[in-house]
C-alpha cells in the first residue's frame, strides 16, 4: 500500500512542480506600451497604438488570450502612456511600467527614436522587449533581450534599392547617385547599408551625400544642390514629414530625377497620397509593405478583413489604414501567439517562445523570422514602383525579380 | 549653390518675419511671452486647411478671413487673461507658464479633434511650376508666402507709425506707466495689438503648408523656437526688428543645408546664444527697439 501511494506521489510529482513554478493563474495579463498622441512620431505611432488596443478589445471579448502556462484563457490589461513622442518622456514611462506596473510584457513605441531609450532600459531590468518598428542596428548588437516584430532590420531594408540601381539601373545607363537622409536610427542606418552595397558593387558614383536633422520641413535648397550634382538616381531617406516636404518642394522645383526614392510613399500611401497627390508619387520608387502585398496569413485576419476591422476604429480615433496599422497587428499576434507557446511568464521563456515562432509564423505581415541577435529578417520590403491611376495611386513591385509584378520604368517622368 | 541658398534664404526669412511678427508685438507692448504663438500659427494653418477642402476656399482669402477671425478672439481672450498676468510681481515669467499651458491645450484638443495625420493644401493653389529668380528656381508658393509676410509688414508698419491708435500703442511700448499717467486707455491699446499679434501668427498659419510641406498639431513648439531666434535678432520688442532677424535665420538656415546640413537645426539655438552674448539688445539695438 505504502509502495503504491509513494509510486502515485512520484508520478505526480512533475505537475505539482510544474504548477508550483507557475504559481496561480494571474487575474490579467499585463502588457506595458508607450505611444506617442502627439509631436512628430504621432502619425507612426498611433496606428500602432490603435490596433493594438483593437486587438486587446477583441481579445477580452472572447474571454481572454490563450495562456498555455495555465492552460486556460486570461484576459489582457494594456497599460498604454502617451510619451508625447519625447524620447526623455518616454525612458520615465518605460521605468514607470517595468518597476511600478510590473506588466508581464513591454512593447516599445513606435519608430527608431523612440525605441532606442526603451533598450537600454530593458536590458538593465532583464525585460524582454517586443519591439514592433525600432529597427536601428545598434539594438541588436550584445543585446539578448529584444526581438524586432514587424520591420525588417534597417540595414537589409535598402538592400532591393542597391541592387536594383546596380542591376537593372546601370543596364538602364544610371551611373551616378545621390543620398539624402535624415539622421536617425531609422534612416542613417539605411543610408550606411546603401552606400555600402552600393560602393560593396562599385557600378556607381555617389555624387551626393549628405544627411539634414530629421525635424527638417524644406527642402528646397538641398533639392537644387542635388541637382547640381547631376545625379542620376536619388535616393532619399525620411519619415513622413520629411517624404511630404521633400516631394512636395520637389513638385514645385520642377526639377525631375529618372530615378527617386522615398520610404514612406509605400508605407503611408494614404497620407503621402492625400499631401503630395497623384502626379507627385507618379514614378516615385518606394518600398512595397504588407499594406500593399497580399501575403497568405496562417494566423490572424489577412489584409482585407484587417482593413475592414482597423477602418471601423482608426478614423474614429483620427489615425488612417496603412502599414504602422498592420505593424501593430503583427505586434498582437505575436503577443497573442508567445502567450499561447511560452512554458511560463518570466521573460526568459517569453524570449524562448518568441525565439520558437522565428521562420514559422506567417501573418499577414509576411514570415516573421529572426536572426540570432532578435533582428527581424523575414518580412522583407521589395522595391515598388508607383504610377498614377486617376487621382489614386497603384504600386508594382519591380524588384526582386522572382516577385516582380511589373517593369521598372525609368524615364524619369 | 552659394547664390541659390542666399536667394532662397531671403524668401524663406521674409516668411519668418511673418511668423515672429506677432509674437514680437506682443512682448513689445505688454511685455509678456505668448509660448502659445506657434500653436495659433497651427490652429490658422488648420483653419486655412478645412477652409480649402470643404468649401475650395483660395489661401488668400482664407488668410484674410484668419485675420478677422484670430483678432476677434484675441481680444476677449486678452481681457482673460492679460491684466490679471500684469498684476503678477513677475508677469514676463508668469506669462511663460500660462501660455505653455495654453499651448499645451491648444495642441491637445486639436489632436483629439483632427488627429495626428499631416495635413496640407496642394501647392498648385498657388501657382504651378518654379518661379525663376536670378537663374534660381524657387516654388512659387515661397514667393506667394514672402510676398503676404512684406504686406504684413507693411500694414504693421502704417498702423504703428501712421494711424493715432498705432502711435498710441508706441507710447505704450515705451513706457506703460508713463502712457497709464497721460490718459492712454492702455489695456484697450494693448487688446488690440494682442489681438493683432495672433492675427499675424494665423496669416503665418495659412501659408504655413506651403512653407513647412504639411502640418500637424504638433507644430508649434519647433515654430516657437524659430520665432524666437528671429525676433531675438532682431530685437526683441521691435516688431519691425523682426524683418531683419527673419533675412538673418533664412539666409544662415540655408546656407547651413548647404555647407553644413547635419547641423542646421542646432541653427535657432546658435543665433540665439551668439546674440545673446554678443548683443544682447539686438541688431538693431536699445534707440529702436523703444520704438
Amino acid at each position: 500500500m505504502l509502495r503504491r501511494a509513494l509510486i502515485c506521489l512520484f508520478a505526480l510529482l512533475p505537475f505539482a512542480a510544474a504548477r508550483a513554478d507557475s504559481g496561480p493563474a494571474p487575474a490579467e495579463i499585463k502588457i506595458g506600451h508607450l505611444h506617442a498622441s502627439s509631436g512628430a512620431y504621432a502619425s507612426i505611432s498611433m496606428p500602432v497604438y490603435t490596433a493594438l488596443k483593437m486587438w486587446v478589445d477583441q481579445t477580452n471579448a472572447s474571454g481572454g488570450a490563450f495562456v498555455k502556462a495555465y492552460n486556460k484563457k486570461i484576459p489582457l490589461k494594456l497599460i498604454s502612456y502617451d510619451d508625447q513622442s519625447s524620447t526623455a518622456t518616454a525612458a520615465t514611462l518605460y521605468n514607470q511600467l517595468i518597476t511600478q506596473d510590473k506588466v508581464d510584457m513591454l512593447v516599445s513605441d513606435s519608430g527608431s527614436v523612440l525605441t532606442s531609450v526603451a533598450v537600454p532600459i530593458a536590458k538593465e531590468h532583464k525585460m524582454f522587449l517586443f519591439d514592433p518598428t525600432g529597427t536601428g542596428a545598434p539594438f541588436f548588437v550584445d543585446n539578448p533581450y529584444i526581438a524586432l516584430i514587424a520591420d525588417p532590420v534597417s540595414t537589409i531594408w535598402p538592400k532591393y534599392i542597391a541592387d536594383f540601381l546596380n542591376d537593372d539601373g546601370v543596364k538602364a545607363g544610371i551611373k551616378r547617385v545621390a543620398i539624402l537622409y535624415s539622421t536617425n536610427d531609422f534612416t542613417g542606418t539605411q543610408a550606411n547599408a546603401v552606400r555600402g552595397f552600393i560602393k560593396n558593387a562599385g557600378k556607381l558614383d555617389i555624387v551626393y551625400d549628405q544627411g539634414v536633422p530629421t525635424n527638417t520641413s524644406n527642402y528646397t535648397v538641398l533639392i537644387n544642390n542635388i541637382a547640381a550634382a547631376n545625379p542620376d538616381a536619388v535616393i532619399t531617406l525620411g519619415y513622413t514629414g520629411n517624404d511630404i516636404a521633400f516631394l512636395r518642394n520637389l513638385q514645385d522645383s520642377g526639377q525631375k530625377f529618372r530615378f527617386l526614392f522615398s520610404i514612406y510613399p509605400g508605407i503611408e500611401t494614404a497620407t503621402l497620397l492625400k499631401n503630395v497627390g497623384a502626379d507627385g508619387l507618379n514614378g516615385l520608387f518606394t518600398y512595397v509593405t504588407s499594406a500593399a502585398y497580399e501575403y497568405k496569413p496562417e494566423v490572424g485576419m489577412n489584409l482585407e478583413q484587417f482593413r475592414e476591422a482597423f477602418e471601423k476604429v482608426g478614423p474614429a480615433s483620427g489615425v488612417e489604414f496603412g502599414f504602422n496599422a498592420i505593424a501593430g497587428y503583427t505586434v498582437a499576434l505575436v503577443l497573442q501567439e508567445t502567450l499561447a507557446h511560452a512554458d511560463a511568464l518570466d521573460q526568459e521563456s517569453l524570449k524562448k517562445a518568441v525565439f520558437g515562432l522565428s521562420g514559422k509564423l506567417k501573418t499577414l505581415d509576411g514570415t516573421f523570422e529572426l536572426d540570432e541577435h532578435g533582428a527581424q529578417i523575414g518580412e522583407i520590403t521589395p522595391l515598388g514602383q508607383i504610377h498614377k491611376d486617376g487621382k489614386n495611386v497603384k504600386l508594382t513591385v519591380v524588384y526582386p525579380h522572382e516577385l516582380a509584378t511589373g517593369q521598372a520604368d525609368l524615364s524619369g517622368k | 549653390m552659394l547664390i541659390g541658398a542666399v536667394l532662397s534664404g531671403l524668401i524663406f526669412g521674409l516668411y519668418f518675419t511673418l511668423v515672429g511678427l506677432g509674437l514680437n508685438l506682443v512682448f513689445g507692448v505688454m511685455r509678456i511671452v505668448n509660448l502659445a504663438h506657434g500653436d495659433f500659427l497651427m490652429l490658422g494653418a488648420f483653419a486655412a486647411f478645412w477652409a480649402f477642402h470643404l468649401f475650395g476656399l483660395h489661401p488668400l482669402v482664407a488668410a484674410a478671413a484668419v485675420l478677422v477671425v484670430f483678432v476677434v478672439i484675441g481680444l476677449p481672450l486678452y481681457y482673460l487673461v492679460v491684466p490679471r498676468l500684469q498684476q503678477a510681481r513677475d508677469a514676463e515669467m508668469l506669462s511663460i507658464i500660462l501660455f505653455f499651458g495654453l499651448a499645451q491645450m491648444i495642441e491637445a484638443a486639436t489632436t483629439i479633434a483632427f488627429g495626428t495625420s499631416e495635413r496640407s493644401i496642394p501647392g498648385r493653389v498657388l501657382g504651378t511650376g518654379p518661379v525663376m529668380l536670378l537663374g534660381q528656381r524657387l516654388p512659387s508658393a515661397w514667393v506667394f508666402g514672402a510676398a503676404v509676410s512684406a504686406v504684413a509688414v507693411a500694414g504693421v508698419y502704417l498702423y504703428l507709425y501712421q494711424t493715432r491708435l498705432g502711435r498710441l500703442t508706441r507710447a505704450v511700448m515705451v513706457s506703460r506707466d508713463e502712457a497709464l499717467a497721460t490718459g492712454i486707455d492702455v489695456h484697450r491699446v494693448s487688446a488690440i495689438a494682442f489681438g493683432i499679434g495672433i492675427g499675424l501668427a494665423g496669416i503665418a498659419g495659412v501659408f504655413a503648408p506651403f512653407m513647412l510641406g504639411s502640418v500637424t498639431p504638433a507644430i508649434g513648439p519647433e515654430i516657437n523656437v524659430a520665432a524666437f531666434a528671429v525676433i531675438v535678432v532682431g530685437t526683441l520688442g521691435n516688431p519691425l526688428g523682426t524683418v531683419l532677424g527673419g533675412i538673418v535665420y533664412g539666409v544662415s538656415l540655408m546656407l547651413m543645408q548647404t555647407y553644413l546640413s547635419s547641423w542646421a537645426n542646432l541653427l535657432p539655438n546658435l543665433l540665439l546664444i551668439a546674440v545673446l552674448l554678443t548683443r544682447p539688445e539686438g541688431l538693431l539695438g536699445r534707440k529702436v527697439r523703444r520704438a
